[in-house]
């Protein structure tokens, strides 16, 4: 039996008020294996410490039990104390007497016999704690940022100027993301390219930032500090080291196909570049739609490439890389709103989302930055702009605000004043949500200096009239039903995480809510981390956000990646699981139910009547294991177990609180 | 068997003598008859005269999969003969990790089921029997000079009666014509009936079943879920449960042997078949197939080893048997 | 309360114990295990808030709720418990991301299952709360005290030889 010390602490009244203090350190005196006890006013202080430090020399203490706050207070405190003492810091229990008993009851015949029991059970596990040593892991000095729009390009500045190199992979041909589609950005309408484009530049040029465009992260495995990453970059079908981006294969190219980048609206060529800004400015061959992949003729391309830079041949490349933080930046989608019926979307031109909307005042746009409508090249008079389509929407499940939309609906709607003085724009809302930091007078100055009429209520139908739209709505203020004969409807579709997003979080090991964006590990005090430990997210992709937000989250997480990046070794978890190879029979179900992949098969060998036998069994890599305890229970033979919490410690304490 | 005039031992005998005597396999596991006219215990053939007693007739109830684990130890390859379950409980094995599939050569019986000894009393009516004929799906039941005929339904064991895949899966070789699918619409009955009662009536009905249990494990020799290099009820640290045979003991260890069967039981029922006390434990092991079927859908333990069992996954809109609130 | 109670059962402190509680109505031992990260930090909350409920309840901290094997929950029937109760983080915010959702399906088969043993439904319960749910950690302790006192002492599987009905 190990020498035992329990410490109560008093924490002021705050335990002793209730807790009758004498008693339980009287009571405590009689538990198995305990032979020294104390109490004081505060334990955690400086004095409290040296009390537990002095008992554990002087009575060759070789567990501790303290009866305090709730150790997720100040378990750690202790164990630092009892470390400081030259005892492995493991071998401290704490009982809850103060969150779990003094402040939930008043009674204190009843706090006082609950107050033993949880210190009996404390000091029943204690007696079966062992030394534990947290594995040490080394961290790979790199970095990967998935995503390349802004919240991507940030964090990879921020790493690299940290003076870590970094990968960006970004599935598109160029990086830019969502912010390369928009005209202007709100509150402040200076032009989105003026301000992306330099961080795209300097990103590229940037001598530890490596840019792999058009490629796609395909395997995540390890853990923090040593991810392995297999990404794979899809062949271009250009020799980029050759291009020197003159634009001409693309000007020759007999095929056009719709532009994703200009939201279906225009046409671009079977080999483009997505934008004129693109970065890198290399071009790449749509596959499906080149005449050569399809019918293996034309090849004008080719022909004509000054550099001779096209190459049909090229394959897909796997770069397998080690990384040791991963920052998360896929950023988002917006609701196709066709579903959305009564809106006529998708029967008629002149219904556009947001997004779409947006490229019409793109200079390089698919109208060439004129305000007109779709059906007749006129210029509207009438715009309608319905709020929340898909958002804040409880009936089909969308219950979230998507955040943005009152603020880019307040942008458009004066551009749109701005390019065609003689339109009218109307707004349909539910409330108008403009927290930020100049946000509020920036939608002041839509309606009140730009006249946009906001009308607070929601739109029941859009109806294709002749050549116009007739919308139908009611203004719930003033409970009339209201009827504006429309040129354009402008549907603010609500931001929805990417489509593959739940697959995409599978293969990097993150979890997402019910709408698919990715989890943050606490909504308050972890909104960069995720639950897997080194891999951070930022932007839309957490869920719907502007792009200061973005920003600033980006930076956030790239100084959570730097700070991991900058550490000699990391620290692991010390409460892991471990086999108990002569019990195990190898049925691996513990393998199946580990959330982090840290169980494999191992071959050992065994003697059996003179000869050797070899038989498979578990092993668990307690850098990986992240001490949830499934295994166990999945362990019908108890032979896999979890330190810290082991069988016999449950059991112990079990009986102890029922003695 | 040797029903309506085919000699079946002879047949099987045939197809398996030649893999064993031409080293394809170094031991067969079949059966054999015992010391009465009513049991077939299990062969292990290894040469020609070993293969001569090999049997099967309306007896051969014992799982032969189970021994695979401990022969494979000794042998490269050995073959077994299967019935539906037997086959199920190799599959069992395989998924288990306790058996290598490809050291095993299969082959199938389609089995018509098996028949029960006190059945088979209970129709002699008092009598002695001194053996059986089979034909057409009647049982002949001959014994002091008097013979008895009844349904071959009436006296199958307990586990045939509510069996629902006679025909062996997955085998590497049928040695016979598959016999017709069945109907189980029982199966669940027992446990239906149990449920409906109250928990006190259900506490008292259990408490009498289990005070009988003598914790000789013979149910978890039998078993092949029970597949533990060292079962929890016989380990030192922790002890779990004590050794004494005492109620609430004796709860723990049939609910816990039953709860490890969760989503891998393949309803064998040869537990239940090897308790010497007759205590109704394919009903524990019935309750959490029926449970896991209507909360997580249909399973089949054995049936498809590809196939995850239930409690090894999750579903996140799974229901629950407790408030979610 | 004596003293006695909380010392290592020999003859006499037994009987001694067993004196007192005649003087005392009965009252039922509820085992709860609670997950670090919600559960336990719910608890936590519910004291930080002084949210009041009987102190019936005595909880076991384990990491997850997935790292419940059913055998604690018999061991604690046996050993006296009138109650226990599982609680962990609400399926999806599992700090193991996948725990609870093993332990749903787990727990609701073996819930079933002791049901069938005879065990009164009210007596086993698993609940979903989250580290900002003080108030309901609290509700639920009042609430399974209320329904375990109502009930009165289990005495299926429990083993005589420990914890006397009183």
């Amino acid at each position: 039996m190990p020498r035992v010390g329990v410490f109560i602490c008093w924490c002021g009244t705050n335990i002793a008020g209730t807790v009758d203090i004498e008693t339980v350190v009287e009571t405590a005196r009689n538990f198995p294996g305990v032979v020294h006890t104390a109490d004081y006013r505060y334990l955690c202080s400086e004095i409290g410490q040296d009390l537990i430090k002095e008992a554990i020399k002087n009575e060759k203490l070789e567990q501790v039990v303290v009866g305090t706050c709730s150790p997720r207070m100040h378990e750690s405190t202790f164990r630092k104390a009892v470390a400081e003492a030259g005892l492995n810091p493991f071998l401290l229990e704490v009982a809850n007497l103060r969150e779990h008993c003094s402040w939930v009851h008043q009674d204190k015949t009843e706090a006082t016999a609950k107050a033993i029991a949880l210190l009996r059970a404390a000091a029943a596990k204690a007696v079966l704690n062992a030394p534990l040593i947290a594995p040490r892991l080394d961290v790979e000095k790199r970095a990967l940022v998935i995503g390349g729009g802004i919240a991507g390009i940030q964090a990879a500045l921020d790493i690299a100027e940290a003076g870590y190199p970094v990968d960006v992979v970004e599935r598109e041909p160029s990086i830019g993301g969502r912010m390369a589609q928009l005209e202007k950005t709100f509150p402040t309408l200076d032009c989105a390219a003026c301000i992306l484009t330099p961080k795209m530049v300097e990103a590229a040029q940037h001598p530890q930032i490596n840019l792999l465009t058009y490629s796609e992260v395909e395997e995540v495995k390890g853990f923090v500090g040593q991810f392995d990453v297999k990404i794979r970059q899809k062949a271009r079908a250009i020799d980029a080291t050759k291009c020197t981006g003159c634009g001409v294969c693309y000007e020759k190219c007999p095929t056009k196909t719709e532009s994703e980048f200009e939201m279906g609206l225009a046409k671009r060529k079977a080999i483009y570049v997505p934008f004129p800004q693109a970065v890198p400015n290399v071009p790449v061959i749509d596959r499906d739609n080149c005449l050569y992949f399809r019918k293996g003729r034309c090849r004008i391309c080719e022909k004509e490439c000054p550099p001779q830079a096209v190459y049909f041949e090229q394959q897909d490349q796997i770069l397998e890389r080690r990384y040791g933080a991963i920052v998360v930046a896929t950023g988002f989608d917006q609701l196709n709103p066709v579903e959305y019926g009564e809106y006529a979307y998708g029967q008629h031109p002149d219904v556009l989302t947001s997004l779409e909307f947006e490229r019409f005042f793109n200079a390089a746009g698919p109208t060439g930055g004129k305000v007109v409508r779709l059906s007749d090249g006129k210029p509207p008079r009438n715009v309608v702009f319905i709020q929340c389509v898909g958002s804040r929407d409880k009936a089909r499940g969308m219950n979230y605000c998507s955040k943005i939309c009152c603020m880019f609906t307040a942008k458009q709607a004066i551009l749109l004043k701005e390019k065609v003085p003689e339109a009218r724009s109307y707004v349909f809302y539910i409330d108008v949500r403009t927290a930020g930091k100049g946000y509020e007078e920036f939608q002041r100055r839509a309606a009140e200096q730009y006249g946009v009429a906001y009308l607070r209520g929601q739109v029941g139908k859009v109806f294709p009239d002749g050549d116009r739209l007739t919308v139908k709505g009611v203004d719930s203020l003033s409970g009339k039903t209201i009827e504006i004969q429309a040129d354009m409807v402008v549907l603010a579709a609500a931001s929805v995480a990417r489509g593959d997003a739940a697959q995409v979080g599978r293969v990097i090991g993150i979890n997402s809510d019910q709408y698919h964006f990715f989890n943050e590990a606490h909504p308050k005090l972890k909104p960069v981390e995720t639950h897997t430990a080194g891999i951070f997210i930022a932007g839309a992709c957490q869920a719907p956000k502007d792009i200061p937000d973005s920003v600033a989250q980006a930076s956030a997480a790239a100084v959570k990646a730097v700070g991991l990046l900058a550490k000699e070794k990391l620290q692991g978890e010390a409460c892991t699981a471990r086999v108990d190879q002569s019990g195990c029979s190898g049925c691996l179900y513990c393998e199946a139910v580990c959330p982090y992949g840290a169980i494999s098969a191992v071959q050992i060998e065994e003697h059996f009547r003179g000869e050797k036998l070899t038989r498979i069994v578990a092993e668990v890599n307690a850098a990986l294991c992240q001490g949830c305890g499934s295994c166990t229970v999945a362990c019908r033979s108890g032979s896999i177990n979890l330190q810290g919490y082991t069988n016999a410690q449950i059991l112990a304490e079990v009986d102890a609180i029922c003695l | 068997m040797a029903e309506n005039n085919v000699d079946y031992s002879a047949k099987i005998r045939g197809v398996v003598a030649q893999d064993l005597l031409s080293g394809r396999i170094d031991l067969l596991l079949g059966w054999e008859k015992g010391h009465y006219w009513w049991q077939s215990r299990p062969l292990f053939a290894r040469d020609q005269a070993d293969l001569e007693r090999l049997a099967w007739d309306s007896f051969c109830a014992v799982n032969l999969s189970r021994y695979l684990v401990d022969e494979l130890k000794e042998n490269k390859k050995v073959g077994v003969l299967l019935k539906g379950c037997d086959a199920r409980a190799l599959n069992r094995l395989v998924q288990d990790n306790m058996v290598p599939r490809e050291r095993v050569i299969a082959y199938g019986l389609p089995c018509p089921g098996m028949l029960n000894y006190a059945a088979l009393l209970e129709a002699a009516a008092g009598r002695k029997p001194d053996g059986i004929a089979e034909e057409n799906g009647q049982v002949t039941v001959r014994g002091g000079g008097v013979e008895l005929t009844v349904p071959r339904d009436r006296v199958l064991l307990d586990k045939c009666r509510h069996c629902l895949y006679p025909n062996p899966v997955h085998c590497d070789q049928l040695l016979l014509t598959p016999v017709g699918e069945r109907q189980a619409p029982e199966r669940f009955s027992a446990v239906q009936e149990r449920e409906s009662l109250s928990s006190d009536a259900r506490f008292a009905y259990w408490e009498k079943q289990l005070e009988r249990c003598l914790r000789c494990y013979a149910c978890r020799q039998a078993c092949p879920y029970c597949s533990c290099r060292e079962c929890f009820v016989e380990q030192e640290q922790p002890r779990w449960l004590s050794k004494a045979s005492q109620p609430s003991e004796n709860f723990m260890f049939h609910l816990i042997r039953a709860y490890h069967g969760a989503g891998r039981c393949i309803d064998c029922g040869e537990c239940q078949r090897a308790c010497p006390v007759g205590i109704p434990l394919q009903e524990l092991n019935r309750k959490l197939i029926k449970d896991i079927n209507e909360l997580y859908g249909h399973y089949e333990a054995g049936l498809d080893p590809g196939q995850e069992p239930p409690l090894l996954t999750y579903r996140p809109d799974d229901p629950a048997a407790f408030s979610e609130k | 309360m004596s003293l006695a109670q909380n010392r290592p059962k020999t003859e006499a402190a037994t009987a001694g114990m067993e004196a007192a509680a005649q003087d005392r109505a009965w009252e039922p031992l509820i085992v709860a295990f609670c997950c670090n990260w919600c559960s336990y930090a719910g608890g936590d909350l519910a004291g930080t808030s002084r949210m009041q409920y009987p102190s019936n309840i005595k909880v076991i901290r384990v990491p997850c709720s997935s790292r419940m094997n059913p055998l604690f929950i018999l061991r604690a029937f046996q050993r006296g418990a009138d109650g226990v109760l599982v609680a962990g983080c609400h399926p999806g915010d599992c700090h193991y991301s996948t725990g609870n959702y093993l332990v749903r399906r787990r727990l609701s088969a073996f819930k079933r299952l002791i049901e069938f043993a005879g065990l009164e439904p009210e007596r086993f319960e698993v609940r979903w709360i989250s580290s900002s749910e003080g108030d309901k950690f609290s509700e639920v302790m009042r609430e399974m005290t209320a329904a375990i006192k109502a009930l009165g002492p289990n005495g299926k599987l429990r083993d005589g030889r420990w914890r006397k009905i009183t």
